[in-house]
């Protein structure tokens, strides 16, 4: 087992409405790439959203590097170093690419070392540095979503979470941002993505989690969980409509 | 030809102080998606302080206009303490505060009828009666140092929110409220903050027009709806938008008022206001309707 971020026994919900996670259970290891599947409603946005303390659980522990963050604000998470983009409009439209990372950095609070930084992600992603001065939401949904993803970089976090950074894009684009998925990972972040379609997403992760009404059914090394008859199941059988 | 360059001049003037009127009531809508109905209210409120303070002590209304604003800017702290700021959790949050904003309007006029009577009042500097010519252009200086005050106002904002850090955290909440919280931006601040500065314009506002119209307690409801069609044209929650509806609506309104007649003018703005919503709901420089 893996002592990097563990999510144990996770139960949580929106307000006082019903439990969306009901013990979900999670094991991350160091920069690997995660990808978590399940069909519509699972709870995949509302697992990565209870990650990033946007959500208060109810049960269950959240540890992180030997130490339980479960109940911690979102901008307390950013700090210890778990960043995330949510699902679908994660930027902001009427400001630049330029502006936009500056936001990302916005805790750093020191704009020199903001500069320099992105700098740096210019370097990684010359798209962005073309489109330096261009509003955000005149780009194109590729190029937003390596925005979103590089945004993240600046405040260089452990972990990084992509809610469907997939969505809506050409098969062309999204295996680029696969690429950049893998890149990232490769320079010893750890990914968490959560992926519509589950033999995409496993094909170009580590590690797989299933997650179906609120809780984790399986999760293993990604070429197991493709093996796995339960996932045939999950997509294909008709064991929900019985 | 000359009154056509007279007509727009007076435009102008008056746009300026209407596009400052608008700024913060747009201001307070992007952030906190309040329709502050008593925004107008506030401005009479500065325009009783601008007047009570060169009334009493001889100081010049753009003298008061700071201390207008500081005052005004309290007021909204206030304001936004006791009445905004413990619901801003529930999910019919904008349709409430529609009904709040209106009786604040209400209690404010009130307050003031109660306090100063409904006389009609206008703050009288010696430049508020006072005119140059170019040419044969008839410029008053009262409208003129209205619209060029407001215009510098205006742009400092502008520079605020386009390079401070502040600026920098409220066009994100504007624009992506959850996002800006994500990356860390206290987005209740922001709203405390944004709050502040939206009512302390409307107090900035109050100076100036309180030596550019005669003003009493009830007069705000004369501006509710021109305040509104602004905000709406300019895309609500634009203030960029916002001040081009002004300064392209006032002198529109002037050219009505001159060749049409006065009574007109004040319709130019709800005629642009329908027009607006039937055509492009979204505003003239919004991208996607915001209203519902
Ligand atoms: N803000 C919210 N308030 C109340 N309920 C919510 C909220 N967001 C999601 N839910 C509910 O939580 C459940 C799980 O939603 P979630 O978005 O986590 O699923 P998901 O697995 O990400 O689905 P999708 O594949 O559609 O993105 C759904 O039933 C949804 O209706
Ligand atoms: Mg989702």
């Amino acid at each position: 087992m893996s002592n990097f971020l563990t999510v144990k026994g996770v139960t949580a919900g929106y307000g006082d409405g019903p439990a969306i996670l009901d013990d979900a259970h999670m094991t991350v290891q160091k920069g690997k790439v995660h990808c978590i599947i399940g069909p519509n409603g699972a709870g995949k946005s509302t697992l990565m959203k209870a990650i990033a303390g946007m959500l208060p659980l109810r049960k269950g522990e959240i540890e992180f590097k030997g130490e339980n963050i479960a109940g911690q604000r979102p901008d307390q998470m950013l700090r210890r170093g778990i960043a995330f983009v949510p699902q679908e409009r994660a930027l902001f439209p009427k400001m630049t690419v330029r502006e936009n990372l500056k936001m990302g950095g916005y805790i750093l609070n020191n704009d020199k070392a903001l500069t320099s930084r992105i700098d740096e992600i210019f370097d990684r992603f010359p798209i962005l540095k073309e489109r330096a001065d261009q509003h955000a939401g005149t780009m194109s949904g590729g190029q937003q979503q390596t925005l979103a993803m590089a945004r993240t970089l600046i405040l260089r976090p452990e972990v990084v979470m992509f809610d469907e950074p997939s969505l809506g894009l050409a098969p062309k684009i999204v295996r680029e941002m696969f690429g950049i998925v893998r890149m990232i990972a490769d320079t010893g972040v750890t990914v968490l993505l959560v992926e519509q379609n589950a033999v995409m997403g496993l094909k170009n992760a580590d590690w797989g989690v299933v997650l179906d009404l609120g809780r984790t059914l399986f999760e293993g090394p990604s070429a197991e969980v493709l093996a796995d008859p339960r996932i045939q199941e999950l997509y294909l059988g008709g064991r929900r409509a019985a | 030809m000359d009154q056509i360059i007279q007509v727009a001049v007076l435009g102008i003037g008056l746009g300026g102080v209407f596009a400052l009127m608008g700024s913060g009531l747009s201001l307070v809508f992007g952030v906190m998606r309040i329709v502050n109905l008593a925004h107008p209210s506030l401005i009479i409120g500065g325009a009783y302080i601008a007047y009570w303070g060169f009334k009493l002590y001889g100081i010049d209304p753009l003298i008061m206009l700071p201390v207008c604003a500081v005052i005004l800017a309290v007021t909204g702290i206030l304001f936004y303490k006791v009445f905004f700021e413990r619901d801003a959790k529930s999910a019919t949050y904008s349709e409430m505060t529609v009904l709040l904003t209106f009786a604040i309007a209400m209690i404010v006029e009130g307050a003031l009828g109660a306090a100063f009577s409904n006389t009609q009042r206008v703050t009288s500097p010696v430049y508020a009666t006072d005119a140059f010519f170019i040419g044969d252009v008839f410029i008053p200086k009262g409208q003129l140092y209205a619209g060029i005050v407001s215009i510098v106002i205006i742009g400092l904002l502008a520079a605020f929110l386009k390079y401070s850090r502040l600026g920098y955290a409220i066009r994100a909440t504007t624009q992506n409220r959850e996002a800006a919280a994500l990356l860390g931006v206290n987005v209740n601040m922001v709203g405390l903050m944004s709050f502040a500065i939206g009512i302390g314009l409307a107090g900035a506002a109050g100076a100036l027009t309180s030596f550019v119209f005669s003003f009493f307690p009830a007069k705000h409801w004369e501006w509710v709806a021109v305040l509104m069609s602004l905000v709406v044209m300019g895309g609500m929650g634009s203030i960029l938008g916002t001040v081009i509806a002004a300064f392209s609506l006032s002198i529109v309104a002037a050219f009505v008022g001159t060749w049409i007649g006065s009574t007109w003018s004040t319709m130019t703005f709800f005629l642009a206001l329908f027009l607006v919503l039937l055509f492009r709901p979204q505003g003239l420089f919004g991208e996607k309707p915001e209203l519902v």
